[in-house]
């Protein structure tokens, strides 16, 4: 009796370091949370509960609005485009073309740059005037693109940037799920005269939808929170075109040190990234019970 | 009896002098370390190259942290309103002061300024440009910043005075003359469209951020008539954005970055100003003048268009009396924080001293200089008149009669100023003027 007593205290005692090391997360996001019902201004020396007041302040303007159409639209296409090249890429990379093993390695360099340099880059390459991205255009006959520089392509020139940036993620998990694929399964189903396109539908592409999902929840996250490519490129402009949730914060919090404001905006940002990885999560299960 | 009286009068003022020179003692803090941060810049290499000078003179160490750009203000907003005391002297403009100084966070200098005991008597501030001694000077009335009083919150460091800048090279090849008013400068643009196909007319900021509406529009604004805010028994009353004035200004700014600005003219900031001007890029741009006199200086790689940038005050309204300039201030602040409030003062007062503000400026580095006896200096004079420089000082001295500060000192000042840098962007983009002044009008009017 004592024994196990003893044996309990030394268990809880040993997960304590974790259960401290949590509360420290949790600390800090819901410090995060309070402050957002503050009225807290960076210089000011009185920090007051303002309720609500930040967040109908948000609710009623057209900005906030606009910003979480361009938030979700931007992590919804860029996801899309790189889980759909992540797909072709892993299953050219599954083959015998040799180009694909020359490229496989090198197409992993985008992953390990930093994305402040990615931003600095790809902004030096898109100018309208002086890039080499219209250059090539002009090889090629056609006129040159204002990319980051107007209005109605900027959003897309970032989509593109973001999407060179990480598809080789998505390749490198769904790479991995295609080889895990039951070669058995695939040879009978070639057997039973089943032509390319139709296993590749029937049964390879079942079997990787997991990891395609396992790979979008994390960049459905690290979407909704892109901040670096946006800073680095657009800041935001021109005139609002890529405002997202992420730089709106900032702008907020750090340029108009309005910090009651700018962590507000974050915490509905948290309620986003928390709703699109759930439902991945269930798309997830739901691939997964269907595979096995 | 007379001699007796000299004599005796001779003795006491030698007395009085002595005993007043002795309360200010170089060395009093002699053993101290304070830290001095800044961001990358020219003027601050100035400081660092003659730091062995002051710790020679006082005893006093002093580690310099120098940041990049695009960290550095951050930081400095959170190391100062945090009251982190990491700091003892920090580098800054006036505007982001205007912001730290309600809470308290920093020092009001006056107090030293004031005490004999702690100011060289060499010193003498009166000698540091009146406009600047002005920009710095304000008061905190509750959580409000009052333009008008007696706190001083900074000491000017060097400073920029908004100037046209044109390569005389190009403009020369073609006969073209500097433009004189805004409408002129949107034809000279379209004259150097058809004459140099290859190059931008103009280098502008349009990121943003206020620092765009700093520069150009700040200036040529203001010849138009146009406030940032309607002032009404000393107090902010209303903002001028939306005026008829504006109005007119904005309309023809407009029109003149769709003929001028290069097509990436919205993500352009000051470095791809100074960029498109040494590389040849750009014929002209309305910005620090600086940038044209760093332009100027003689390198040995021979990378700098020495000789190749010339000077003109900034263009006006059509008809405007005057030309007008806007100021960017570099200046050193000293954190509430700090610990070692002493020592951080000699250090101010010695970054800031006749000696440092010529010796820096005869490195080429503390240009604009902010103290009129610099200007006036033989050495100086000699220095900034070389061939190189062109009419750099000539045109400092005409503009600066009429370089100020545009904007009206207030807490908040970035959250207006940078909505301005945006509706500049919309109304590019080709949103109507009235429409986006008004709207920009009102989010402002709904912060006052």
């Amino acid at each position: 009796m004592f024994k196990e007593s003893s044996e309990k205290s030394l268990k809880n005692f040993l997960i304590l370091p974790s259960v401290l090391v949590l509360l420290c997360f949790l600390f800090v996001f819901f410090y995060g949370v309070y402050l957002s019902f503050t009225d807290l201004k960076l210089g000011k020396p009185t920090v007051n509960f303002a309720g609500l007041k930040n967040y109908i302040y948000l609710w009623k303007n057209p900005l906030f609005w606009k910003s979480t159409k361009l938030t979700i639209y931007f992590t919804l296409v860029a996801v899309f485009v790189q889980a759909f090249l992540g797909i072709l890429l892993a299953k050219l990379f599954s083959t015998k073309v040799f180009f694909a093993k020359i490229f496989r390695p090198i197409i992993l360099l985008p992953l390990v740059l930093p994305p402040m340099s990615v931003a600095l880059m790809w902004t030096t390459m898109m100018n309208p005037e002086r890039g080499v991205l219209n250059y090539f255009l002009g090889l090629l006959g056609i006129e040159s693109f204002m990319w980051i520089s107007q209005y109605s392509t900027a959003m897309l020139s970032v989509i593109f940037i973001d999407v060179w940036t990480y598809t080789p993620f998505f390749t490198l998990i769904i790479y991995a799920g295609l080889l895990g694929v039951n070669q058995e399964m695939k040879e009978a189903a070639q057997e039973a005269g089943a032509g390319a396109w139709t296993t590749f539908w029937k049964i390879e592409l079942p079997f990787m939808m997991p990891y395609v999902l396992i790979a979008a929840v994390f960049r459905i996250i690290e979407s909704f929170n892109q901040f670096d490519i946006f800073i680095g490129t657009t800041g935001g402009g021109p005139a609002k075109a890529t405002t997202v949730y992420s730089i709106y914060a900032y702008i907020q919090s750090f340029q108009n040190l309005n910090f009651g404001r700018g962590t507000a905006i974050l915490f509905v940002n948290w309620w986003l990234v928390l709703i699109g990885a759930l439902i991945t999560i269930k798309l997830y299960q739901i691939a997964r019970k269907r595979v096995s | 009896m007379k001699k007796i009286k000299v004599f005796f009068s001779g003795i006491l003022f030698s007395l009085i002098s002595t005993f007043a020179l002795a309360d200010f003692d170089w060395k009093k803090y002699s053993g101290e370390k304070i830290v001095f941060a800044y961001d990358i810049h020219p003027y601050v290499d100035a400081l660092v190259e003659k730091l062995p000078e002051f710790e020679a003179l006082t005893g006093i160490k002093v580690d310099a942290q120098i940041f990049p750009d695009d960290v550095y203000w951050n930081k400095l907003n959170l190391e100062i309103t945090t009251d982190s005391g990491a700091w003892d002297v920090a580098g800054t403009g006036v505007q982001p002061t205007w912001d730290t100084s309600v809470g308290n966070h920093n020092v009001d200098l006056s107090k030293f300024l004031n005490d004999p005991s702690m100011t060289n008597p060499d010193y003498d501030y009166n000698d540091i440009y009146a406009s600047l001694r002005s920009a710095m000077t304000w008061d905190v009335k509750g959580e409000e910043v009052v333009g008008s009083g007696k706190g001083v919150w900074g000491l000017p460091h060097s400073f920029e005075n908004m100037n046209l800048m044109y390569r005389n090279d190009i403009l020369g090849k073609h006969n073209i003359k500097p433009p004189k008013t805004l409408p002129e400068l949107t034809a000279t643009c379209k004259k150097l469209k058809q004459v140099e196909p290859g190059i931008t007319p103009m280098a502008l900021r349009g990121v943003n951020f206020w620092s765009s509406v700093h520069t150009a529009p700040a200036s040529i604004a203001k010849s138009y008539g146009v406030v940032d805010y309607v002032m009404k028994d000393g107090k902010i009353a209303d903002t001028g954005l939306d005026s008829k004035s504006s109005i007119k200004f904005h309309k023809d700014y407009v029109a003149m970055v769709k003929e001028c600005a290069a097509k990436s003219w919205p993500n352009d900031n000051w470095y791809q100003v100074v960029d498109a001007l040494t590389s040849g890029n750009a014929a002209m741009a309305v910005d620090a003048n600086m940038f044209g006199f760093w332009n100027n200086i003689k390198d040995p790689d021979g990378k700098n268009p020495s000789g190749k940038i010339s000077f003109a005050p900034p263009p006006t309204a059509p008809g405007a009396k005057n030309f007008e300039s806007n100021i960017w201030i570099w200046c050193i602040t000293m954190p509430s924080a700090s610990k070692k409030q002493g020592p951080a003062w000699y250090f101010m007062q010695w970054a800031t001293s006749k000696k440092m503000v010529l010796d820096g400026a005869m490195m080429g580095k503390m240009v604009n200089p902010i103290r009129k006896s610099t200007w006036d200096s033989a050495d100086w004079k000699k220095y900034a008149n070389q061939p190189e420089f062109n009419n750099y000082y000539d045109t400092f001295m005409e503009v600066q009669d009429r370089a100020e500060l545009f904007f009206t000192p207030r807490y908040g000042f970035g959250e207006a100023m940078n909505a301005w840098s945006v509706a500049m962007q919309e109304m590019v983009n080709g949103r109507p003027v009235e429409e986006t002044l008004k709207e920009l009008a009102g989010s402002i009017r709904a912060g006052i």
